[in-house]
């Protein structure tokens, strides 16, 4: 039974740059053009970063500082678990008198999960519990941080030269090459407003101050390389030491071969997003901007806007026999909605994975609306519909169920079904026009969306 | 899987030594030696089926743990030439909550971590680490300070064997008497024979 609760059984078109078939509940809905939108066609921002353990909100400027990484965590470098530091009591000579020895605490750091520690690297254990624990330095820090300054300044110069042709010259046919070679691509850096080099484009009405120039030295090609040590080929492989390859690259720096090597790193942030609608530009999804708050300033999720179509039973399905299966429709919205479904025609485009032919009540079913009081009051009133007792089964508050008939046409294969919802939306977010008129109902639009059924194997 | 039990042949004695704390509510039958300063809480089964099982000092084994020396599974117990093999826990080994420990031979400062299984035919040595959920069937001795890990039951060698909890063992001692009532400890007159 569980198993057909399972919401990709049940998914609804997007009509998109691209055509998605989602689950509803992946899905948000923008009340302002009134369609369905998925997380491929609205615009990902960062909204504010976090790490994931000790939860401490970072400002974006200093997270781009610290790399997204976390001031106070580490990560296990053998299984990525979050590292805790524990303590031991050791004896320590007391500065005053060396003869004497008390017992002082020494942390280390230890992982739950895998028990590795800090010790097995031959990192010395700490007398600060938080704060003395440093990342090993990369070698070529120094060269990579002159190389990006070249590089930088380049840009930069590149950038100043073609701005000035582009008014000296004005030709219209400009190589698409020249933007921004070592930059990134025009949109992105429109929405990114930390990035590095766009800083630096700001600064282009200081030309006539003296920059420095930096020169690199280019890298040297080495004739000689180091042998290999003679048993190399025959010296059997310690495997507990090898380090595995994702151990390896979540060290780019380093990539040790061996786990003894292996330092434990700074824990990567997470962010939190908001979506916004690429069409008419406004947030779909806006999360608070506490760590802790799961909740949203913003949401607007397809589930509680569209009537939400559930699988509740399936009967043995047959070739070329019809079926009945159960199905249930829930109204999300606190207004009666009036809900009709079609099946696909012939020649749909949209329809393109149905394997079966399904006959659908053909008259309007209507759906209560969401009460929120409604479990609390036993003594329900009956609502006073007028239901076909062969289409609709039940009827409890803002849910029905119905059934439809499916004639699976092939003799192997999942059964898949689909046909058009149609149901009338009453867009509240539309803004007043008249004042003076007391119209308690905003007007009534109808939406109809494309919905798939995946109703599992042929019964043997 | 676990193994069947017939209980027709679990008999014989529970030898408990001096300082040791065995509630009454766990289940030992067969022919177990325990040793001294050793808990066993409430709910552990330790069953000697095929042969006697010999548990040393300072072992903590946790509720709903399992130590069975079993026949192996496609053996009958009526076959003539099943000898009794003993199984012997080293000191300082735990083995935590709702695991499974078959191995014939443990050593000593071992770990078995909650739901772990340990099969027959393996060898423990000293300062092994068996994760929670890892099921560990092979035919090998697990080197020293191994620590298998993971749903994929990966392993890794660690510097240091883990501590022994003697704090941990004190407070039981401590607390357990006032909570549960105990086994009366019996002392065991001779070794047992060692096949």
């Amino acid at each position: 039974m569980a198993t057909l609760l399972q919401p990709e059984k049940v998914l609804y078109l997007v009509r998109g740059e691209k055509k998605i078939r989602v689950p509803l509940s992946q899905l948000y809905f923008c009340r302002y053009c009134s369609e369905l939108r998925s997380l491929e066609c609205v615009s990902h921002e960062v909204d504010s970063h976090f790490c994931p353990s000790c939860l401490e909100n970072m400002p974006s400027a200093e997270a781009k500082l610290k790399k997204n990484r976390c001031a106070n965590c580490f990560d296990c470098p053998c299984c990525m678990h979050t590292l805790s530091t524990r303590a031991t009591n050791i004896p320590a000579p007391l500065p005053d008198d060396p003869t004497k020895t008390t017992m002082k605490k020494a942390y280390y750091l230890a992982c739950g999960f895998c028990r590795w520690t800090s010790r097995d690297v031959g990192m010395a254990d700490k007398s600060v519990a938080s704060g003395g624990w440093q990342e090993p330095e990369n070698p070529h820090t120094q060269r990579i941080n002159k190389l990006i300054e070249y590089y930088q300044q380049l840009a930069q110069r590149e950038k100043l030269e073609r701005d000035r042709k582009k008014l000296a010259r004005r030709r219209p046919f400009m190589p698409q090459a020249f933007s921004e070679k070592y930059g990134l691509g025009t949109r992105l850096q429109r929405q990114r407003s930390g990035a590095p080099i766009s800083a630096l484009y700001g600064l282009s009405l200081k030309e006539g101050e003296d920059q420095k120039e930096i020169t690199i030295e280019p890298a040297q090609a080495l004739d000689e390389v180091e042998p290999l040590p003679e048993d190399y080929y025959t010296r059997p492989v310690n495997l507990p030491e090898v380090t595995t390859l994702r151990q390896r690259l979540l060290q780019p720096d380093f990539q040790p071969a061996g786990a003894s090597q292996l330092h434990p790193r700074h824990k990567h942030l997470l962010m939190k997003r908001s979506l916004r609608c690429r069409k008419c530009e406004h947030n779909l999804s806006k999360p608070e901007f506490n760590p802790t708050s799961i909740k949203f300033k913003i949401q607007l999720v397809a589930v509680s806007y569209i009537p939400e179509v559930r699988i509740m039973s399936i009967p043995n399905l047959r070739h070329m026999k019809e079926s009945q299966v159960l199905l249930t429709l829930t109204n999300p919205v606190e207004n009666i909605t009036h809900v009709s479904l079609y099946t696909c025609e012939e020649e749909d485009p949209d329809d393109i994975n149905s394997t079966a032919k399904v006959l659908v009540p053909s008259k309007e079913l209507v759906l209560a609306g969401k009460d929120a009081a409604a479990e609390y009051d036993e003594l329900a009133e009956p609502q006073g519909f007028q239901d076909d007792p062969d289409v609709v089964t039940f009827r409890k508050s803002n849910k029905i169920g119905f059934f439809i008939k499916v004639i699976p046409q092939r003799e192997e294969g999942d059964v898949t079904v689909a046909f058009k919802l149609r149901h009338d939306f009453r867009n509240l977010a539309a803004p007043i026009r008249n004042t003076e008129e007391v119209e308690a109902t905003s007007e009534a639009i109808w939406l109809t969306h494309h919905v798939e059924l995946s109703l599992g194997p042929l019964a043997t | 899987m676990l193994p069947t039990l017939y209980l027709s042949d679990c008999k014989g004695s529970v030898k408990i030594a001096m300082g040791a704390v065995v509630c009454v509510e766990s289940d030992i039958r067969g022919d177990v030696t325990i040793g001294a300063r050793t808990v066993v809480h409430p709910k552990a089964r330790i069953i000697a089926e095929a042969g006697p099982i010999v548990i040393g000092d300072g072992n903590l084994i946790e509720e709903q743990a399992l130590i069975i020396n079993s026949y192996p599974e496609n053996m009958l117990p009526d076959a003539e030439d099943v000898e009794p093999k003993t199984m012997n826990i080293g000191i300082n080994n735990v083995f935590e909550v709702g695991c499974v420990s078959q191995a014939l031979k443990i050593g000593d400062n071992n770990v078995i971590e909650s739901k772990a299984e340990v099969g027959r035919n393996v060898i423990l040595t000293s300062g092994c680490i068996v994760g929670a959920c890892c099921a560990v069937n092979t035919c090998e001795v697990i080197p020293e300070n191994t620590v298998i890990y993971g749903s994929e039951c990966l392993r890794r060698v660690q510097t240091e064997r883990p501590q022994p909890q003697t704090l941990q063992l004190d407070f039981l001692m401590k607390i357990l008497p006032n909570y549960h009532h105990l086994k009366k400890t019996v002392k065991a007159s001779s070794t047992p024979a060692r096949s």
